[in-house]
């Protein structure tokens, strides 16, 4: 489903991608492993498209398209989701208004009928329950005042409603006290758990992966996938630390 | 254009950010197209409706319901204020009267035109006006308004001329515990000056003076408000943002003046401007000056660009970025309009500004 080869990119002049290469089938989840520095969320970040991140090298191609050539919003409507380490606050714009304006325009640009306002809460309704998010959130301004779980939850709760084909989450994990691990983790197995989906996990503790098992473990070290393998790299990892790998 | 007129320099510092050339040029615009239907500047609410057409009341398209119109001179030492002498409206309500959603329309086809308008409401009466501007030329008025203790004003007025200029002079003695809440959108392309003093004559008197202007091309909007705290325990808000693209300008001067026995004042001052494009120019300047010690005064003012990781996390989840930069510009003004109270005027005045950045963005 995804295909990187060889990819450098740079930031203000400075390369932080050197050359990466993965490739992630169909119903696989990956995950991406890395002491800091290495280039996570920069990887997150350059999928997802962002301005700022240029690439100088290499290729990805998504679902046979050429991913870069997109915009971030084609990204989207093309299947792909980002999670965000740090989702963004958005005062004066409802989760509801907001959400069911992305998926409309998600529709829109694959030729599919927009969804009604009822339709888009009955929805937005099931996907806040199964996250365990509670009602009154869809209505507040987007992330304004949500704890770090809350959040990330908000994420999950985004993820079922635009219900993409790839996942990419940054560092989902990070901030969470165990109830919202496993609420999250629950939430991916849900949502992204099937065989016409992908995910790649990016984080830096094995913790998550107690939770989402992942079919491929792969440690991103300055700019490059250094090593990859099964669950049990994961493991290894956790056990001895970054050090040796990424020297 | 009158003979004797005398503008304010900008040599005045209240008057520094003015833009007195283009009030000159609306004035002496020569009558043409108004570009406007005045039926359709109506919003579709029951309730008084007044039109002026030029400065001249037209009855066949209004229904007064108790609003007097009648000719009187303006009586206002601000420079501008003071010129708006002639026919005008008088809504004078008793003690416990409410009155709601009275609209007042200008039309404008050119030159100059002035009107005065007086809001008097008893104790503990309530009322909503609605003022809408539209046309071309020079648009001056002033607007003096009077609450008695307990009396209740809903003022929300919006600047939709295409060309030429508006002058609002707005001047407010709030009693005791009533309550005066004020909303201007400048979203029209003319230039503008607004301009307010409101005095919190009473103790627990409620002043607010706030809104939204939206400027582009060469353009320039602005607003100047004094709120002054003569009485304790007063409450005072005066929110205002200002979105500038193209080569525009908008400014926002914002003061509070609290006297020394004015003790246990609540004020806030919320001034904030956005750059769509790096060639416009915001100008902001919050003021206090506070001569009782017991007091809460807030202020704050920030221009900015809008927020690249907002854009993206909006781009990312679908939204095109014209359409991102839209609700994230929109969002930004909705702060200053969302406190207009009655919903069918708060969405008309959402939906003007939504034009305006459907067209601008």
């Amino acid at each position: 489903m995804l295909k990187i080869e060889n990819l450098h990119a740079e930031i203000d002049g400075k390369e932080i991608l050197k050359g990466l290469s993965l490739e992630v089938a169909t119903g696989e989840i990956h995950a991406i492993m890395g002491p800091n520095g290495a280039g996570k969320s920069t990887l997150g970040y350059v999928l997802g498209g962002r301005d700022g991140y240029e690439v100088t090298q290499g290729s990805v191609t998504f679902d046979g398209q050429d991913l870069l050539e997109l915009a971030p919003y084609e990204r989207a409507a093309a299947g792909l989701f980002l999670g965000f380490q740090y989702p963004v606050e958005i005062p004066g714009i409802s989760n509801v208004q907001f959400l069911r304006e992305a998926l409309n325009s998600q529709r829109r640009a694959r030729d599919e009928a927009p969804l009604s306002g009822a339709e888009f809460l009955k929805l937005a309704r099931a996907q806040a329950d199964a996250l365990g998010m509670h009602q009154d959130m869809l209505k507040r301004p987007v992330n304004v005042g949500f704890s770090g779980g809350e959040k990330k939850r908000n994420e999950m709760v985004q993820m079922g409603i635009l219900a993409p084909k790839f996942a990419i989450l940054d560092e989902t994990d990070s901030g969470l006290d165990i109830d919202a691990l496993k609420a999250v983790g629950d939430g991916i197995n849900r949502i992204m758990r099937a065989p016409d989906k992908s995910v790649l996990l990016i984080t830096h503790y094995q913790r998550l992966l107690d939770y989402v098992q992942p079919d491929k473990v792969h440690v991103l070290a300055d700019g490059r996938i250094v090593r990859s393998g099964g669950p049990e790299l994961a493991q290894e990892l956790e056990r001895e630390g970054y050090g040796e790998l990424a020297a | 254009m009158s003979a004797t007129l005398e503008l304010p320099t900008r040599r005045r510092e209240a008057w520094r950010w003015s833009d007195m050339d283009a009030l000159q040029a609306a004035a002496n615009m020569p009558a043409g197209d108004p570009g406007a239907d005045p039926a359709a500047l109506f919003l579709d609410i029951e309730g008084p409706r007044l039109l002026f057409v030029d400065g001249m009341f037209e009855p066949a398209h209004s229904r007064p319901d108790g609003v007097a119109v009648s000719p009187f001179e303006a009586a206002s030492d601000h420079p501008l204020g003071a010129l708006a002498s002639g026919e005008g409206w008088t809504l004078t309500l008793e003690n416990g009267a409410a009155r709601g959603d009275i609209q007042i329309v200008h039309v404008s086809t050119g030159g100059e035109n002035h009107v005065p308008a007086r809001i008097l409401l008893g104790e503990d009466a309530t009322a909503s006006v609605i003022e809408t501007y539209a046309g071309r030329g020079w648009a001056n008025r002033l607007c003096q308004i009077g609450l008695k203790r307990g009396a209740r004003l809903m003022r929300s007025v919006r600047l939709l001329q295409r060309e030429g200029f508006v002058s609002i002079r707005d001047e407010a003695d709030v009693a005791e515990a009533a309550s005066l809440v004020s909303v201007f959108l400048g979203v029209g392309g003319m230039g503008s000056r607004i301009d307010g003093a409101i005095t919190l004559a009473g103790p627990g008197a409620y002043g607010e003076m706030g809104g939204a202007l939206l400027t582009r091309g060469e353009q320039r909007q602005e607003a100047a408000v004094v709120m002054r705290h003569a009485q304790p325990e007063g409450t005072s808000r005066q929110i205002w943002r200002a979105v500038a693209a193209d080569r525009s300008t908008a400014s926002l001067a914002a003061r509070a003046e609290v006297v020394r026995h004015a003790q246990k004042t609540d004020g806030e001052q919320s001034l904030r401007g956005l750059l769509l494009d790096r060639t416009a120019t915001v100008n902001l300047k919050p003021e206090l000056e506070i001569f009782a010690d017991d007091v809460q005064c807030a202020h704050g003012a920030t221009v900015g660009e809008l927020d690249k990781q907002a854009l993206f996390y909006l781009e990312s989840r679908g939204l095109p970025e014209t359409r991102a930069r839209g609700l994230l510009t929109r969002a930004f003004v909705a702060d200053a309009i969302d406190r207009i109270g009655e919903e069918t005027v708060r969405e008309a005045f959402l939906e003007d500004a939504a034009a305006w950045l459907g067209e601008a963005l």
